[in-house]
């Protein structure tokens, strides 16, 4: 075979190796060429970069958010939990994207008549602020005062707020906020003792609040709890 | 949709080990691999699940990413779809044949199409456009669907050995007008 030949021979073969059309036996005598075999291993790449404009038509698809949580249990087992399960738990690319976390500038827009300081604060709040709610937790009445400073629950529905503690297997509901902008929710004592590391979140529910105990609706936005 | 340049950052970051940067990664590319395993795979829980598989190579072989020279969605869609093929394979070695389910899109497909450059893209359609119709149709189903040979033979209703003989031809045909 001359040379001409072995090249286009080469050619082809890594075509095929791209195309994953050699059988288990071609391909892994290829794939032991390559490793000591840099032209092969050129060949290769072409093909991947010249043939990859072929999925440009494959259009995207959302998958579902629980896979990137299966990933993240898979590939970081020692993660901290609750930074696990907040993202298992708002993870899924639109909603994760449209979040912003941070607490900024609370203390002075919280409304200041509140006799006693507040121990934690959070900014629970879309990206587009689209719906903005600052939380002010006073740990000494075990009170969390809520004032909704943008948006609004859709036609129909309402908007729950969740405690996603430390830890915590799943978001604990809080309640239903009201139609009105500001609101005080007395929260329970053992609750009370998550807020620190934790992080607040709002789902979109049907009236009444989620049925099952767990946000049922798009989390609409989310914040972590700070030392106020 | 992001830069190519955004998401080479953000591998070469994971390949530091960067968890953040594999979290942002996942969220600016998971749709468009989404979108390859299931045009693949055909089967919405077996897409799901190689789609792991492919993000966990992602975070294994990212340190590794600059080595071969491709773009950043060429890299990530290799992966993607050679993980696809294998389970594709894999599933057709067992003997039960899963129910063909078809998914619909959410999303227009241009957004990370953007990433590879129009030119290549156009220089690709032509050459194809060069090849008899039906040889050019064997590639894209060899890519896009991870048809084998023998799929392939029976498909255009000839015998094995000749369907690899046109393809290997085809093959030659197009690397000679990618390389014009």
């Amino acid at each position: 075979m001359s040379t001409q030949e072995d090249h286009s021979d080469d050619i082809a073969l890594a075509g095929e190796y791209v195309l994953r059309l050699l059988d288990d036996v071609e391909r892994r005598a290829f794939e032991a060429r390559m490793a000591n075999d840099a032209h092969l291993r050129d060949l290769v790449r072409d093909w991947e970069s010249q043939l990859a404009p072929l999925a440009d038509d494959i259009a995207p698809v959302t998958p579902p958010a629980a896979v990137k949580a299966r990933l993240q249990t898979v590939l970081f087992p020692d993660a901290k939990p609750r930074r696990g399960k907040l993202w298992a738990w708002v993870s899924g690319g639109l909603v994760a994207a449209s979040l912003v976390v941070g607490a900024l500038l609370l203390g002075p827009l919280l409304d200041p008549d509140i006799g006693t300081a507040p121990t934690f604060v959070a900014s629970v709040s879309a990206e587009d602020g689209s719906l903005v709610v600052l939380a002010s937790f006073v740990a000494e009445t075990n009170t969390l005062e809520l004032s909704r400073e943008a948006g609004a629950a859709l036609p129909g529905r309402v908007l729950e707020l969740w405690l996603i503690a430390e830890g915590a297997e799943a978001p604990v509901s809080l309640g239903v906020l009201p139609e009105t902008p500001t609101t005080r929710i007395d929260v329970p004592q053992t609750l009370a003792g998550q807020m620190a590391g934790g992080a607040l979140a709002i789902s979109d529910e049907p009236p009444g609040g989620s049925p099952t105990g767990a946000p049922t609706g798009a989390v609409l936005a989310v914040g972590p709890i700070t030392d106020a | 949709m992001r830069e190519r340049t955004d998401i080479e950052d953000m591998i070469v970051q994971v390949g530091l080990g960067d968890r953040a940067a594999f979290s942002a990664l996942y969220d600016a590319t998971s749709a468009k691999l989404f979108g390859v395993c299931l045009r693949v795979l055909n089967n919405r829980a077996e897409a799901e699940d190689t789609l792991q598989d492919a993000f966990v190579k992602v975070w294994q072989k990212a340190d590794r990413y600059s080595v071969n020279g491709n773009s950043p969605m060429t890299w990530l869609i290799t992966l993607a779809r050679n993980a696809a093929i294998d389970k594709l394979r894999a599933r057709k070695a067992g003997s039960v044949d899963i129910d063909a389910v078809h998914d619909l899109s959410d999303g227009s497909p241009t957004p990370e199409g953007a990433a590879i450059a129009a030119s290549e893209r156009k220089r690709l359609m032509g050459c194809l456009d060069e090849l008899e119709a039906d040889r050019s149709d064997a590639v894209r189903r060899a890519y896009l669907d991870g048809d084998s040979y023998k799929e392939l033979a029976e498909r255009f209703d000839v015998p094995l050995n000749t369907m690899r003989t046109w393809l290997r031809r085809s093959l030659l045909k197009l690397k000679d007008c990618l390389s014009r």
